[in-house]
């Protein structure tokens, strides 16, 4: 299905309806009864938990599972399922400078990537909301594979080394971000949350540099790149510009309103209600209104799109989900009663 | 004379060389070890550490300072040993069970170490058991991290667990905020390793 990203982009700007796309298929899981440790091998279980979502709330796009193993697993990567959480890597791939420069890049399709694909396809196919496909950014699958703290240091102390690891890391999500568009999806969100922990300046050299090269892989008229970090990224945004991705969207580590009047129109800002702290444990009377709070204060930009700060963990009520969505309803009519 | 401005220099800057150097040529000139900590390589991370709170250092200059420091702490360690200085108190700090993430539990391992504090570094899903042996070990502070919104329920355990005993239990982790420290009876919460190096201080100070 043809995704007409300008007409959707400009919606986004000229009408007065505010739209939504949380980071949310966790809940997915709970809505088919399904087990995380299935789901989260299993292409098909993946499609019908989003189905499931998109018939249970009116959203604009959805977003496949944010499941940061995958990648990591086809690099060669162990990983442990959880009963409730996300899959996550559980050894050190690369030990020393030998294994990252012995580092072969996997073929896309291998492993649980191969899944990924699968539901990106299926939701294409089959559904009618936009739906947008998820990988890891390249910097943070490279701390997945070395180790986090490892990459923090070589990038800080062996400039070379790191950017060895990320050519190798950008060279598989290129591939992997061109088979995600192949599905028909009608963008991809890459979430890139460990370039949030470094300085503007390793930002740009370490992350943003790579990251531009995988958005010019894939971004055209029909096809969408969201960029996802969610760290202290005040002084990232030039950075995050650079890689020429549509749409930014940030975690609920900072203030949006000081984030909005950074980014020029033309690019979309996605954000940030706190997953945790709001959606998964405030009442939802408190959800409705933190939501309208924050559908008040970012009111007069119009790139702004409604969404949480992540992806949502599981156990979100969906009594929440649904104050969140009513909150964007009513603050829609309200925007509908002004303009009459 | 050691020249500690060019250690703490050597120390914010990750030059591990310079750091080595510089203590060695210390030990050499038989200056006082307390003088080289603390005048030197703790002001050093404790410097660093407030640039990170005011959002003007980053993760990676934070790790490569504290490698610098571990490498002039290397050579002081046996000089530490004999001469009998009390270290500033001894914190555990552990990832709590279920969960496997660390780079959290690393940095507030390392600031507290570049603060003086003697540290026992649990690793990661650490059930009660194994912070008991940090508290045999004589571990009067029990840090406790957590990423997990499905792990956090686990930091009320081993709150409930040292309920009533001398150990202090602070914690801390993206989803962790003060209200859920308070709701569980923790005695501490901090947002950042900074925070929590001056978190410790506090509960030192007081004791």
């Amino acid at each position: 299905m043809f995704f007409d990203k300008n007409g959707f982009m400009q919606s986004v700007l000229t009408e007065r309806r505010r739209k939504t796309i949380p980071i949310m298929a966790m809940p997915g899981v709970e809505l088919i009864g399904a087990k995380p440790q299935d789901v989260f091998r299993d292409g098909d279980l993946q499609f019908r938990c989003i189905k499931a979502l998109s018939e249970a709330v009116p959203v604009d796009a959805q977003v496949t599972f944010m499941d940061l193993s995958i990648e990591a697993e086809a690099f060669g990567s162990k990983i442990a399922f959880s009963e409730h959480e996300n899959p996550d890597v559980i050894e050190v791939l690369l030990g020393d400078a030998s294994a990252i420069q012995a580092l072969q890049e996997p073929k896309v399709g291998a492993k649980r990537t191969g899944e990924a694909l699968h539901c990106a396809r299926l939701c294409a196919e089959n559904l009618e909301r936009p739906t947008f496909g998820g990988m890891i950014g390249p910097y943070s699958l490279a701390g997945r594979l070395a180790d986090m703290t490892e990459m923090m240091l070589l990038t800080a102390s062996e400039p070379d080394l790191a950017h060895e690891l990320l050519s190798k890391t950008t060279a598989f999500l290129k591939e992997y971000a061109r088979a995600i568009k192949s599905t028909g999806v009608a963008g991809i969100l890459i979430a890139e949350p460990a370039a949030g922990l470094l300085s503007p300046e390793m930002c740009r050299q370490f992350s943003a540099k790579y990251m531009e090269e995988i958005v010019k892989a894939v971004r055209d008229d029909s096809f969408m790149v969201i960029l996802h970090n969610c760290g202290r990224v005040e002084k990232q945004i030039d950075a995050l510009l650079s890689t020429g991705a549509d749409a930014l969207h940030i975690g609920n580590a900072v203030d949006i309103c000081n984030i909005l009047p950074q980014v020029p129109e033309h690019v979309l800002v996605l954000g940030n209600l706190d997953p945790v702290n709001v959606l998964k444990t405030m009442t939802a009377d408190q959800v409705y209104e933190k939501t309208l709070q924050l559908l008040e204060k970012t009111a007069s930009y119009k790139n702004y799109v409604l969404s949480s700060g992540c992806d949502l963990p599981s156990a979100v009520p969906m009594k929440n989900i649904q104050a969140f969505l009513n909150a964007l309803k009513t603050y829609n009519k309200e925007k509908d009663h002004d303009e009459l | 004379m050691t020249n500690f401005d060019a250690l703490q220099t050597a120390v914010l800057k990750g030059n591990r060389n310079d750091v080595k150097d510089i203590v060695q040529q210390a030990i050499d000139n038989q200056e006082d070890i307390n003088a080289i900590l603390d005048q030197g390589m703790i002001p050093a991370m404790r410097e660093i550490g407030d640039r990170f709170s005011r959002n003007e250092a980053y993760v990676p200059e934070l790790l490569i300072a504290a490698r610098a420091m571990q490498a002039g702490l290397t050579l002081l360690e046996p000089l530490i040993a004999a001469s009998g200085r009390k270290t500033m108190g001894k914190v555990a700090v552990g990832t709590v069970k279920g969960d496997l993430h660390d780079i959290g539990k690393n940095l507030v391992a390392i600031m507290l170490k570049g603060a003086g504090y003697d540290v026992i570094d649990l690793g990661v899903n650490c059930d009660v058991g194994k912070f008991e042996e940090a508290v045999a070990q004589g571990a009067n502070v029990l840090a406790c991290s957590s990423l997990l919104t499905t792990t956090m329920p686990y930091m009320k355990e081993v709150v409930e667990h040292f309920k009533g005993r001398k150990v202090k239990i602070i914690i801390g982790g993206a989803p962790v905020t003060q209200d859920y420290a308070d709701e569980i009876g923790a005695d501490g919460y901090s947002e950042d390793a900074n925070g929590a190096v001056k978190l410790v201080d506090k509960i030192f100070k007081e004791a």
